[in-house]
């Protein structure tokens, strides 16, 4: 209750700094956008030249990505620490989060709070949507309890992956540029992993799983029973690297604690 | 009861070590050389609550090091801490709940939105009842003169005025122990005495336990009744102000207008027998150095009674001066007393 | 007259001297970027791994097929290979440390000492260019050779047109970041103009999806854009889909794109400076 209260408290004050500056928030929200619609441009154009993707068609593809856009976007709202190297390591500001009585990686994650990011949320239910009409996919009674379900376990999937990723700045006194790169390689789990060779769908499903943010829960609802498994096996991969992640951050703030900056 | 305890408190460091040039650079990229180096060496202290005790030292003697172990940032290399009843890297939750903090270098508020928001969101994170809160925030803001204030974004503040708006962040919640690290600096001085008098008046309403670092002496003199002096992380003074003054002043120096030329013999001639030194600043001015033993009266009287005299000044040493040449000479003691010493280390070899 | 030889005299030392200065800023950048190793460790990997994934994706898409807008599929192959390896050397932050200078009021420094500020930056987007081309870009490039079928070019032609591309690339690339990061001198928080920038640079250059590949619109707008200076025209020379005296041509491309990209960073540093002098900031 009393971490409900903050998050509300946090986002109070998110809306009134950004009504401070109401030009960058339509920018961000169309640069959000563009970027989807790059992505979707690749998409495009890779129909234009095959029928299908490794025995997928187009609007599957799409499905795919429509689903893959929900996670990323409640992920990019509520875990955002891009510059936590820079502004809490370089800066000093993790002194001043540790003389606060809540738990430190729930302070900086709601100091970074980033709205906008659900846009892109919404936009991926549309496309879902439109791409599961296409293909005359059925809506049952457990689509919308699943689509939760594996909505948030993608989402501890990233938080984990990206905070046990930002931990790594408690050990490296330099900034590190591990993120933006991780950023290009999340993308690769909206496609038909079995595209890929052995070595990089073993690195995609149990090492770095970005094909469970993706590809895997998105078959269970276009009946691909192939991956059905793989896509019911979304939630423990998610409590897994979950937990790894906080295990590492935890880890990390203690060594900061010993070494200090 | 003792708001902070310190039992040999020690804080180590792993320095990475950068080699030189390019070579150096590519060795470095494969294997990482490490120094160690220690900020705090073993040290131990008891601040009694409601003190309000001055913690000073060189930059890097190891006061801010000293502070993050204090409020639980830094966990110990080894060595005992406890404040206000708490371990503070242990429960650091609960702890935190106790102390206020302020950085003056950076800032605990949110930089784009009013002072009264980031006031609010401190009292959700603090657990402040509603009610607590009113009545808290109505006094700070009143004694601090801040209703102005409270609706502007903080990047348009002042630094005297984000300092105030600071303070008020760090005690709204009525912490017991109140850590305060360069609360002066930059600031001109009717802010720094403003600032002084509340955190006088803070201490003696609430019996806030204040413990500062600060390299203005000013800060001080005005506000510690107890000095921790640190340098290269041990401790080289630990006690009241005033006898710190009294055991580094090696003395006081008067200064005389005279109504007529006064020549520096006759000066000599009427102290004839005190171990003083005169020195003559023109014909119608001189002064004297008198030693910490002999009484200033006792000089005066022989003085007064001869010469035309149409000022005095009694100039004592100041604490930045004494505070300079203690860290000089590394150590509290006094001079003599060192070098005393050392004579009987060197004794003691050679026997 | 031998006083006047001695001004000059004088003059060129200085020039000189600031010439050597601003080789130092490549050589500590080159340091700096040495010192980052977690960066490098990972650098390496996940750029063969970007490699590899798009290798994958583009045999998928050939399935079998053997020509996609005039790339047969060992062409693609070395495309892709080559177009990664050539964005590790390009690839810079100028934008954002520039962004973050103005932002934090610490360029009205830059701006008074007695360097240009943006061929300062342009001197530490080198060092880090030089250090990940010998770094990462020969290392991971071998890499690619024995792990994907990627052919290397035969004729020597290529070879120097490519890497005097791939210098061009680097201008041009650093230019369009210059010009994001001066703009959050007009623009509150250019955070979104950054990401743009980034997304538009990675699909418009041709990185993700050669240009000839897109629909015929699509790639005749890109065509007189410049993003395509980037990677489309290095990446062709070195597929040898461009020989010959079609290498002076599109060496030509990039050099128009260079010369014309100055005149906006021209005019945003005097409006900059303006702005920071006239207006305070």
């Amino acid at each position: 209750m009393y971490h409900l209260g903050l998050l509300w408290e946090y986002l109070k004050n998110y809306m009134k700094t950004r009504l401070t500056y109401r030009a960058d928030f339509w920018v961000e929200v169309i640069s959000d956008l563009l970027f989807q619609a790059t992505n979707f441009i690749f998409i495009m154009v890779i129909f234009m030249h095959t029928e299908s993707l490794g025995g997928w068609n187009q609007n599957e593809v799409v499905f795919v990505y429509g689903f893959f856009m929900v996670p990323f976007g409640v992920f990019s709202c509520f875990v955002n620490m891009w510059n936590f190297s820079e502004r809490y390591i370089v800066k000093g500001e993790m002194d001043r989060v540790l003389t606060r009585p809540a738990h430190n990686l729930f302070q900086i994650l709601l100091e970074n709070v980033d709205p906008p990011s659900l846009i892109g949320s919404f936009i991926g239910l549309v496309i879902m949507a439109i791409s599961g009409a296409n293909l005359g996919l059925p809506f049952e009674w457990w689509t919308i309890p699943v689509l939760l379900l594996l909505t948030l376990s993608a989402v501890a999937i990233y938080t984990g992956i990206y905070t046990a990723l930002t931990s790594l700045s408690f050990y490296s006194d330099a900034p590190t540029g591990i993120l933006p790169l991780m950023y290009n390689i999340q993308n690769y789990g909206r496609y038909p992993v079995t595209i890929y060779n052995r070595a990089i769908q073993v690195l995609l499903t149990w090492i770095i799983p970005f094909a469970f943010v993706g590809i895997y829960p998105a078959a269970l609802f276009l009946q691909r029973d192939e991956m059905r498994g793989m896509a019911i096996l979304t939630p423990v991969v998610g409590a897994v690297f979950l937990s790894i992640g906080l295990l590492c951050w935890n880890y990390g703030v203690k060594r900061y604690k010993g070494a200090g900056s | 009861m003792n708001a902070i305890e310190v039992q040999d408190l020690r804080k180590t460091f792993k320095v990475q070590k950068n080699r030189e040039g390019l070579k150096g650079a590519f060795a470095d990229l494969f294997k990482r050389q490490y120094s160690e180096v220690t900020a705090v060496k073993d040290i131990s202290f008891k601040i009694p609550e409601g003190e309000i005790c001055g913690y000073i030292g060189e930059n890097g003697a190891g006061k801010s090091t000293t502070i993050k172990m204090l409020t639980g940032i830094l966990v110990p290399t080894s060595g005992q801490v406890s404040v206000g009843g708490f371990v503070p890297y242990m429960e650091r939750e609960k702890f935190v709940q106790n102390i206020g903090v302020v950085f003056g270098q950076r800032s605990q508020l949110w930089w784009d939105i009013g002072v009264i928001e980031s006031f609010q969101l401190l009292r959700k994170v603090y657990r402040v009842s509603e009610h607590d809160f009113k009545k808290r925030l109505d006094e700070l803001v009143e004694r601090l003169e801040l209703q102005e204030l409270l609706n502007r974004p903080v990047r348009k503040l002042s630094l005297g005025q984000r300092m105030r708006c600071e303070l008020v962040a760090a005690l709204l919640h009525n912490p017991s122990i109140l850590f305060l690290d360069e609360p002066t600096i930059g600031l001109d001085i009717v802010v720094k005495s403003e600032i002084r008098d509340f955190l006088k008046d803070t201490n003696r309403e609430h019996g806030t336990t204040i413990l500062l670092t600060t390299h203005d002496l000013q800060d001080i003199e005005a506000l510690c009744s107890r000095v921790i002096m640190l340098d290269d992380g041990r401790i080289i003074y630990d006690g009241g102000l005033e006898e710190l003054k009294q055991r580094w002043g090696t003395g006081r120096e008067v200064q005389f207008q005279f109504g007529a030329a006064t020549r520096l013999a006759q000066l000599v001639q009427w102290t004839e027998g005190m171990p003083v030194t005169w020195t003559a600043e023109n014909d119608l001015g001189a002064k004297v150095w008198i030693p910490l033993e002999l009484n200033v009266s006792d000089v005066l009287a022989r003085v007064v009674g001869a010469a035309d005299i149409t000022d005095i000044k009694i100039i004592e040493t100041n604490t930045d001066e004494i505070v300079r040449s203690i860290y000089q000479s590394g150590s509290a003691d006094k001079p003599e007393d060192k070098i005393a010493a050392l004579q009987e280390e060197k004794e003691a070899a050679h026997v | 007259m031998s006083k006047s030889l001695e001004a000059g005299g004088s003059q060129e030392n200085g020039k000189l001297l600031l010439l050597g200065a601003y080789f130092d800023f490549i050589r500590i950048r080159f340091l700096t970027m040495l010192a980052y190793r977690v960066n490098y460790y990972s650098g390496i990997l996940i750029y063969t791994l970007n490699i590899g994934v798009n290798y994958f994706t583009w045999k998928a898409i050939y399935g079998g097929g053997e020509s996609l807008g005039g790339f047969t599929s060992a062409q693609m192959t070395t495309y892709v290979a080559v177009s990664w390896m050539a964005r590790a050397f390009y690839f810079n932050n100028l934008d954002r440390e520039i962004s973050s200078d103005i932002r934090d009021g610490s360029i009205a420094i830059q701006f008074i000492r007695p360097y240009n500020y943006v061929l300062v930056k342009m001197m530490q987007g080198l060092g880090e260019g030089l250090f990940r081309f010998l770094m990462l870009m020969i290392p991971g490039m071998v890499v690619a050779v024995l792990l994907f079928p990627v052919e290397l070019p035969t004729d020597p032609a290529a070879w120097i047109g490519f890497l005097v591309m791939l210098f061009f690339s680097f201008l041009i690339s650093s230019q369009i970041n210059v010009i994001t990061g001066l703009s959050a001198f007009f623009v509150e928080n250019n955070e979104g103009v950054m990401r743009m920038k980034r997304v538009i640079v990675d699909l418009f250059s041709g990185l993700i999806v050669p240009i000839s590949l897109f629909p015929g619109w699509l790639s005749s707008v890109l065509d007189v854009l410049p993003f395509q200076a980037i990677t489309y025209l290095p990446g062709s020379v070195f597929t040898g889909r461009v020989q010959g005296v079609g290498i002076w041509n599109v060496l030509g491309i990039q050099v128009f794109w260079f010369l014309v990209l100055l005149i906006p960073i021209v005019w945003l540093y005097y409006a900059a400076r303006k702005r920071l002098f006239v207006q305070g900031g």
